[in-house]
């Protein structure tokens, strides 16, 4: 206790306004005490970068829920997310200090279709239709409310959970928890394509600036989520040679460039053919099948790594978060996954074991609340 | 004949084992044991199609045959027909005479990724081409290419010149082309099993 | 202690000393809660809750504070910050907040009442060994220029005898009455709380546990 208190009074002693230099010494600590704004007319945690850790909570309401138990928990939920998010103790924060230092914490807010129906409201989303290459889970699967939790330090994303689950309790039981990672923050630049636990750049053809907004955001400030949990088969993946995954993915696994170009932002040229006439990126590979050019069908892939205990054999339990953000899960979503579950090489070393789809209403002004559009009325 | 079936029966042993031993993925790799028209084949009539024979079943999803002429064209084909080891396509127009490579990439039950391609050459004498006029529509007996007596060991050799030959000469070309065919496809699947 | 960070909208990591110095010269003014105080005030409890609803700053989330008041001059002498109840299903809970005297002069608050419940002024001390609720003798002194906590293990306002269940998420209206008459409301939200293990309900050493039903 005496180290954490030390610790605490040494961030306490240190005051720097946004603008100003952060001394040398102090410098590290910049990425603790970053924040991200929580209110606005967009939820944050959906385009903002994403920061190293994340936790994907979903609940179950309780039976006989309805718009006052709702309006209830989210006003409750709401005030201690942008408390916490500016670096303030939640109301009855039992472990305060754990608050203040956010390190870029968003939590956003996610309906399920549930929780649509607790409030006598059609859904604006639906769960996904089966896949071939399903092979979900309950424990991974559904949920009526989504709070995905994400900073740049572990410990952050680890107080808020509890303190949003403490107070989400009175009205709701965990369903699933998915705490997942990417690189952390000043290990590479910003902007930097993340590598998934295969090792390969994951999020290359994400779309940007004004794609990304056309892809992401309804004219209402709205978006929507789908979560899928896919195991990595990586004991087979192992087994691979490089070229091998190259040809299930269709990009280079160093340089992440497409198997056609040198870059990894180069376009792949899908008309490529090698000197015995054979397509240069397999029209079987994860990136042909997945392909989109026109933003309004693409979709912001968000993901988190997962690497769970390995079993007493050593087999690694490790994964994918599979987080999409898109305008219209029918629109964008639903199209890629069709045709990545009816022809995708990848498919073999990974299995979707997880599934769920949330509504991410509007964000809130000061002294307003997550769902107060429609639950108010 | 029976030197070619030793090396069948190792192939179908070491697929058994294959099979068998799941801890054995070495093994799995598949590999073209088959193909018509064979490698480095030198036809006399078009063909409607390719049929290529694998070791192991093959996944229609992950299975490309593709063909192309010697000006590295797509020829057009169906979609790779899938029965069980055996994929076949088959040419949407009758194909001109010259020489063609046939590529395949089909993906072995451990996930393998496997390329090949080898060529074979069209010399239909009574084909017509269809812009010039032909050379020499006259013989329609059967009759081979004089000019190119030892094809099997020259893979990659460009057609020298397939003007019209003829005469009993040819039949005697013939039969060396099928001697060195069969000579050739029994190295070739030794080499695949290597 | 960093457990009572300020309501800013900027950096976060400060010490309480500083937080303080921020309310006490009103730039913590732009958080949402806030509460200022109405000193001369004839009214009593009914203004508090008739304000909370129509405030701008306690809409929504807000679990702060209102001003009953209209007395801007008088209205900086109490604020108070980051107000909530423990939600409980039956019987006794209590407040809890952080009062802040922006006055150079000790201010004392002498009742407090709510249309939730009775209220009484407790506070923690040591009987016979053991941590015991008792009523606060003479009120809650804030000093001059001071913050006071209300905090579970410590200084709270109980509510006696809930006329119902306080449910989380509640939004529940009390109204303080300092010494010489003046007021302030505010509104706190009901919270689900199972910290600090104080047991609010009777069989504990506590004079006014029989108010209970």
């Amino acid at each position: 206790m005496a180290g954490l208190g030390a610790a605490a009074a040494g961030g306490a002693a240190l005051v720097v306004r946004p603008g100003d230099p952060l001394p040398a010494s102090f410098t590290s600590l910049g990425t603790g005490e970053a924040t991200i704004g929580f209110h606005g007319p967009r939820q944050a945690g959906v385009t903002t970068e994403p920061p190293a850790h994340a936790a994907f909570v979903a609940l179950t309401l309780n039976r006989g829920s309805d718009r006052d138990t709702l309006r209830r928990m989210l006003r409750l939920l709401t005030d201690d997310v942008a408390r916490l998010t500016r670096g303030e103790p939640a109301l009855g924060d039992t472990d305060a200090q754990l608050a203040v230092l956010p390190a870029a914490l968003t939590v956003t807010f996610g309906f399920g279709p549930g929780l649509y129906q607790a409030a006598g409201l059609t859904s604006p989303v639906a769960d996904l239709p089966g896949f071939s290459i399903d092979r979900l889970q309950d424990r991974w699967s559904g949920g009526d409310l989504l709070l995905q939790i994400c900073a740049d330090d572990a410990l952050t994303v680890t107080h808020t959970q509890r303190m949003l689950i403490k107070d989400a309790r009175p009205f709701a039981a965990v369903r699933w928890v998915q705490r997942g990672f990417r690189r952390s923050p000043g290990v590479h630049a910003a902007g930097f394509t993340q590598r998934n636990v295969f090792g390969q750049l994951d999020g290359t053809a994400n779309p940007k600036d004004a794609a990304m907004e056309t892809a992401v955001w309804a004219p209402d400030g709205s978006t929507t989520l789908v979560v899928r949990r896919i195991r990595t088969e990586i004991e087979t993946w192992d087994l691979l040679s490089v070229a091998d995954k190259e040809a299930a993915v269709g990009r280079r696994m160093d340089s992440g460039a497409p198997l056609t170009g040198t870059a990894e932002h180069d376009e792949p040229d899908f008309t490529a053919v090698d000197d015995t006439g054979l397509p240069v990126m397999p029209d079987f590979a994860h990136v042909t099948r997945a392909h989109m050019t026109d933003p309004r069908f693409k979709i912001l892939r968000r993901p988190y790594n997962y690497d769970e205990a390995p079993d007493s054999a050593g087999r690694p339990d490790s994964g994918l978060i599979f987080a999409s953000y898109q305008a219209d899960i029918a629109r964008q979503y639903l199209p890629i996954q069709r045709r990545l579950a009816e022809k995708d090489l990848l498919n073999e070393w990974t299995t979707p074991i997880g599934s769920a789809v949330f509504a991410i209403p509007p964000g809130c002004s000061e002294g307003g609340w997550i769902g107060e559009r429609f639950l108010d009325s | 004949m029976d030197r070619r079936a030793v090396p069948r029966l190792l192939i179908a042993l070491a697929a058994m084992v294959a099979v068998l031993l799941p801890g054995a993925p070495a093994f799995a790799h598949n590999a073209l044991t088959e193909a018509t028209p064979a490698k480095n084949a030198e036809l006399k009539k078009a063909p409607d199609g390719v049929t290529l024979k694998f070791l192991q079943k093959l996944n229609p999803d992950y299975t490309v045959i593709s063909v192309s002429d010697a000006d590295k064209q797509k020829v057009a084909t169906s979609d790779p027909e899938i029965d069980g080891a055996t994929g076949s396509v088959t040419f949407d127009e009758p194909l001109a005479n010259g020489v063609y490579t046939v590529a395949y990439q089909v993906v072995s039950t451990d996930g393998h990724t496997v390329k090949g391609s080898y060529k074979f050459t069209l010399d239909d004498p009574s084909y017509v081409a269809p812009t010039s006029a032909a050379p020499s529509p006259a013989a329609p007996s059967p009759a081979a290419t004089v000019s190119r007596a030892a094809p099997a060991a020259v893979v990659d050799a460009e057609p020298a010149s397939d003007s019209g030959s003829s005469s009993a000469l040819g039949w005697i070309a013939g039969i060396a082309v099928l001697v060195f065919a069969g000579l050739a496809g029994f190295l070739f699947i030794r080499r695949r099993k290597a | 202690m960093l457990t009572v960070a300020p309501s800013r909208r900027t950096r976060s990591a400060v010490v309480a000393a500083v937080a303080a110095a921020f309310a006490l010269s009103g730039l913590a003014g732009c958080a949402n809660s806030e509460a200022k105080t109405d000193t001369s005030s004839t009214g009593t409890s009914g203004t508090g809750t008739s304000t909370a609803a129509n405030s701008n700053a306690s809409s929504g989330t807000n679990t702060g504070t209102t001003s009953t008041g209209t007395d801007s001059a008088a209205s900086n002498t109490l604020t108070v910050r980051d107000p909530w109840v423990k939600a409980a299903d039956t019987g006794m809970t209590a407040a809890f907040a952080t009062l802040v005297n922006n006055t150079q002069t000790d201010v004392t608050i002498e009742s407090a009442t709510s249309p939730a419940s009775p209220i009484e002024l407790h506070t923690m001390a040591m009987k016979d060994g053991k941590m015991v609720m008792e009523p606060k003798q003479g009120g809650f002194v804030i000093k001059a220029g001071a913050t006071h906590e209300l905090a579970p293990g410590g200084d709270h306002l109980m509510l006696m005898s809930p006329s119902a269940a306080v449910k989380p998420g509640d939004e529940l209206a009390f109204t303080l009455t300092l010494a010489g008459g003046g007021t302030v409301a505010f509104t706190a939200v009901a919270k689900p709380f199972a910290g600090a293990q104080e047991s609010y309900d009777p069989g504990m050493t506590m004079p006014s546990a029989s108010a209970h039903s």
